[in-house]
């Protein structure tokens, strides 16, 4: 059969946003691939350049669907870093206990959607069903099921609901039950073995090369993760380790992923126990000073850094986000150049695409 | 590269398949799907989730800082014609545009407004996402909820009635008044320092004049901008005054300044206008009122 | 009484009170319009009329018949698949009796919509693939006995025709050709890939399926579906041959397409597969044949390895046949919602390398039976 290229999206199952995928396919085989983005460009470095530093947390909620606490609480970490405030320690705990949690429910997204482009309906449907249980939880505390606007400039905007802490241990007990339920689901699959085990292979020169970060570099063999090795906020109190694999395929992805529910499960512990009383919340100044604040955290899916810089007005001057799926898009025709039609979605699907960031 | 360790499936995929047996039973003999059937079951939501804009007539000032802070711009200020409140202004919202982020909610000087757990507003017609001040009113729902935000007593200066004596300034325990002259002006003025402020309440009952009164304050966490007087450009008209939704501005008149008529009897003397500081909002109307550039607000354009 | 003394009998009453009216009618008129109503009337009354009638009307009793099984199929896919997967399933369509109506509903809902043909499309390749699609999956229910009554191959004397298993194995290889049409003439390339998977699959999967089968055949020493079902009058073939069962269940998997094998309608890679272009009530036929394909495969299985219509006589032999049909088909769901899809290169490997061993080793042993003179 001739050589055809193929268009996987703009709008196809496997894109999980709106990205177009071109691959040149042999018959089969995957002979090259030609990632294109920039569909679901909306202008938001742009949009907050009219805004007051306030109103700018609400729309960076909007950046990915999947992690939107990360986000605000990035950009509120770089806003405090360019006005100098003081965050209270009470505020500081529950930010961390409220992402460790959104990680959490962010990779059950991730595997929902793995699972759903492999053809494990069962995969999709449990997974989405726990991560119900730690939207609710993020609901009773924020206020919102999915676009969250929790994190302020000078700590949260509310304090922990009543019962928030047995409800909190409650479900991570639960989770801890279901990551079990999960190994089983799928590791104890012969046939997800067989999609996953070798395919997608990224070796840890490329890997750095092309800069892609979080889980899939550590699934390469690179033990790199912010919060061990620049820790912000709290996480140095924290006690977890950074889960690392040699092999750099789908499965060693997959499996750090996992390998972080359950570390995230022990933050979100700790961060329950250790969280003092006092306040929650700091009056955040109006204008910034003029000079530039950085924000850099362990995004679910690698590494966000937010650049703001203020010029003394209580608008940015410049807000420029560094989306860690825009990198790691740019290192698809490196990974799927020699396997099959049928591991692109496999291959894609475990880098977990977020194209609201990608695109912003 | 190492032999990595992979977990056996011996049994292919029965591991899976004792997993969904087990849940088909689940739901099928020992219980129910997981599932809210939507229209008849609802989900339970928390007190501070954030679904359609409520408002208190009563306690809303019309101050519009909501319709500041607003990042979609999807608030306004209406003019309405109440027959209990008289002609007065307050916010409506277009819900089609708003992001339920709940900024306007937080902003509020007076916790008039709330957030509250409707989520039900779709419409078949686009004009009638445009909520009205009088389609979000619900003067009781205040008093259904539990405010997070914490509430001090604070003395608030009516400085029309204010002498001047400084009998508060000697009775305050925590030495947080001040007399401070009013330039210009032969008046002191009360400043109360209001963060160390501890709600003794004595300056009020000492007030020979009744000048001081206790009232509820809510702590904001949103530092706003205070108006700046600019006292030479100031013509003493009073619009400011007039439009100050929490009548933190009085006019002043300024002895000296008296023009000398025809019959060489002296006029009214000029007015300034004077900020109380503890009572403005920062919503900013005085700054957009003024017509003679008399009133600035530092990093602010018009 | 079997199914076509049934019908006889029914068309026989009817025409014989037809013909009541009809001589009288002829009593009435000149002789020349008489004696050709006495001819029309004898012809109606024939032998070969009415036999030929008979077959028509016993086709229509096997097809409405199947079509409501094909509904429970339906049902039971929709409904089981709701329950493993935490939801409900159907449930506001008919209520009182589990959402048994959904499925009439989204068929209603499918024939009122348009039949689009994309304007590059091969136009009677395109239109002729779901007919060719269903008419051969319905023709293998024509050979497919529910009981030694109940079925529609029979001479008069009730004998079923002797090759009926081969033709229901031949005419369940036929789809292939339909798929390759439909994925060929669409002009798209999802379509186009998924029909050469499915041609690929289907014939890999075909080999190791006709080699259980004829293992089967080889103990029972027939073809025919009633001399298969007698021979497991003492023990089903599901113990001797287990691994022929084995093997003859997941060959029925990819033939009928359900999930850890259905690559080419691979939702995720291929939208959806060779059905991409299709809409309204073409798209609704591949849907129902997918089930009717699924109803034949079940019989199949039952006939050839689960005793068929014996059991217990309490209940009657036609349910039983359906009852394990109903079984292997649930099995299948269990199957299919808890699994991911295979890859192409793998299914034919397996298919290959460990299918096609395993059913010849099925048929090693068979022979070793058959030799042996247990069977």
């Amino acid at each position: 059969m001739a050589e055809m290229w193929i268009n996987m999206g703009p709008q196809h199952p496997m894109t999980h946003g709106l990205w177009n995928l071109r691959v040149k396919v042999d018959g089969e085989t995957i002979v090259d691939a030609e990632p294109e983005v920039g569909y679901l460009h909306r202008g938001i470095e742009k949009i907050c350049e009219g805004l007051t530093y306030p109103q700018i947390i609400p729309i960076t909620d909007r950046l990915c669907y999947g992690s939107s606490l990360t986000w605000s609480h990035l950009y509120c970490q770089s806003v405090e870093d360019l006005m100098g405030v003081e965050v209270p320690e009470r505020a500081e705990y529950i930010r961390v206990m409220a992402i460790e949690m959104q990680r959490i429910a962010s990779h059950l997204m991730w595997l929902a959607a793995y699972a759903g482009d492999l053809g494990m309906s069962v995969g999709f449907t449990y997974t989405m069903r726990d991560r119900e249980v730690f939207v609710d939880l993020l609901q009773a505390l924020t206020g919102s099921r999915l676009t969250y606007n929790y994190p302020r400039i000078g700590g949260v905007a509310h304090d922990l609901p009543p019962n928030f802490d047995r409800d909190s241990i409650r479900a991570v007990d639960y989770m801890e039950g279901r990551l079990k339920e999960y190994e089983d689901l799928f590791e104890g699959s012969k046939i997800f073995m067989m999609r996953n085990v070798g395919i997608g292979l990224l070796r840890k020169e490329d890997a750095l090369n092309l800069g892609v970060t979080g889980p899939s570099l550590r699934a390469s063999g690179v033990s790199y993760d912010l919060r061990k090795d620049m820790p912000y906020s709290v996480y140095p109190e924290m006690d977890f380790e950074v889960a690392t694999l040699d092999d750099g395929d789908c499965y060693a992805r997959y499996r750090v992923r996992m390998d972080e529910m359950w570390e995230s499960c022990k933050i979100v512990r700790q961060a329950l126990q250790k969280m003092p009383k006092g306040r929650w919340r700091m009056v955040s100044p109006r204008n910034a000073p003029a000079g530039t604040g950085l924000g850099r955290v362990e995004d679910p899916r690698g590494e966000a850094v937010m650049y703001v810089v203020g010029d003394g007005s209580d608008k940015p001057y410049r807000l420029k986000i560094r989306s860690p799926i825009f990198v790691t898009v740019s290192a698809a025709p490196k990974i799927l150049v020699g396997y099959k039609l049928a591991d692109v979605v496999a291959i894609m699907g475990g880098l977990d695409m977020c194209i609201g960031e990608n695109d912003r | 590269m190492a032999e990595r360790k992979l977990p056996k499936s011996t049994g292919i995929v029965l591991k899976p398949m004792k997993r969904t047996g087990k849940q088909l039973l689940r739901t099928l003999i020992f219980g129910k799907p997981n599932t809210v059937l939507y229209p008849e079951q609802k989900l339970d939501l928390p007190q501070i989730y954030r679904g359609k804009q409520v408002l208190d007539f009563k306690k809303c000032i019309g101050c519009g800082n909501c319709v500041t802070v607003c990042p979609n711009d999807c608030m306004w200020l209406e003019k309405v014609d109440d027959p209990e409140l008289g002609k007065i202004e307050r916010p409506g919202v277009d819900i089609g545009r708003c992001l339920f982020c709940g900024l306007c909610a937080e902003v509020c000087p007076t916790v008039a407004l709330h957030m509250s757990t409707a989520y039900e507003l779709a419409n078949s017609e686009r004009g009638k996402l445009r909520l009205s001040p009088m389609d979000i009113r619900d003067d009781a729902f205040g008093s259904t909820f539990v405010e997070e935000r914490q509430k001090r007593m604070l003395p608030t200066l009516d400085l029309s009635k204010c002498t001047g004596c400084e009998k508060c300034a000697g009775e305050c325990p925590e030495m947080c008044i001040a007399m401070m002259p009013v330039d210009r002006t032969d008046r002191n003025k009360p400043e109360i320092n209001l963060a160390k402020c501890k709600s003794h309440a004595k300056c009020v009952a000492v007030c020979p004049e009744k000048a001081l009164t206790m009232t509820e304050v809510y702590e904001s966490y949103f530092e706003m901008p205070e108006p700046k007087l600019i006292l030479d450009n100031c013509s003493g008209c009073g619009a400011c005054a007039r439009k100050c939704p929490s009548n933190a501005i009085y006019m002043l008149e300024m002895p000296g300044t008296e023009k000398t008529l025809k019959g060489g009897k002296k006029g009214k003397p000029k007015k300034r206008a004077v900020f109380v500081f503890e009572k403005c909002v920062g919503c900013g109307r005085c700054y957009q009122a003024c017509k003679f550039d008399a009133i600035e607000i530092p990093g602010v354009e018009k | 009484m079997n199914l076509f003394e049934f019908c006889y009998g029914i068309l026989h009453w009817l025409v014989d009170l037809v013909n009541n009216l009809w001589y009288w009618l002829g009593d009435f008129l000149p002789w020349y319009f008489g004696d050709f109503f006495t001819a029309v009337g004898d012809f109606a009354a024939s032998d070969g009329h009415l036999t030929f009638m008979t077959i028509l009307l016993e086709s229509v009793v096997i097809i409405v018949v199947a079509l409501i099984n094909v509904l429970n199929f339906l049902w039971i896919f929709r409904k089981l698949s709701g329950r493993i997967l935490d939801f409900y399933g159907p449930y506001y369509v008919g209520y009182r009796i589990g959402g048994w109506l959904q499925n009439l509903a989204d068929g209603m809902k499918l024939f009122i919509k348009e039949i689009i043909v994309p304007t590059k499309a091969d136009r009677l390749g395109f239109l002729l693939a779901p007919v060719i699609f269903v008419a051969s999956s319905l023709v293998i229910l024509s050979v497919i006995p529910l009981s030694v009554n109940f079925g529609l191959s029979t001479n008069e004397s009730g004998e079923y025709v002797s090759a009926g298993a081969l033709f229901a194995l031949a005419a369940f290889s036929i789809a292939p050709f339909a798929i390759l049409l439909a994925g060929w003439s669409s002009n798209n390339k999802y379509t186009l890939i998924g029909g050469m998977r499915s041609a690929a699959q289907m014939m890999s999967y075909e080999i190791p399926l006709i080699l259980c089968a004829a293992s089967v055949f080889l103990l029972a020493g027939s073809f025919n579906f009633v001399d298969i079902v007698d021979a497991q009058h003492d023990v089903w073939f599901l113990i001797p041959l287990f691994i022929g069962f084995v093997v003859f269940l997941i060959c029925l998997i990819a033939e009928v397409e359900i999930i850890p094998f259905d690559l080419p309608e691979a939702e995720a890679e291929l939208v959806e597969g060779w059905t991409t272009e299709y809409g309204g009530m073409r798209f609704g036929l591949f849907y129902m044949t997918t089930a009717v394909r699924s109803y034949a495969g079940g019989a199949l299985a039952t006939a050839f390895f689960l005793g068929g219509w014996q059991g217990p006589s309490f209940i009657p032999d036609e349910i039983w046949f359906l009852i394990k049909a109903y079984i292997v088909y649930t099995v299948f769901m269990w199957l299919t919602w808890s699994v991911p899809r295979v890859r192409i290169d793998q299914m034919l490997g397996l298919g290959w390398k460990r299918l096609l061993p395993l059913a010849m080793l099925n048929l090693l042993i068979a022979a070793a039976l058959k030799s042996g003179g247990w069977f």
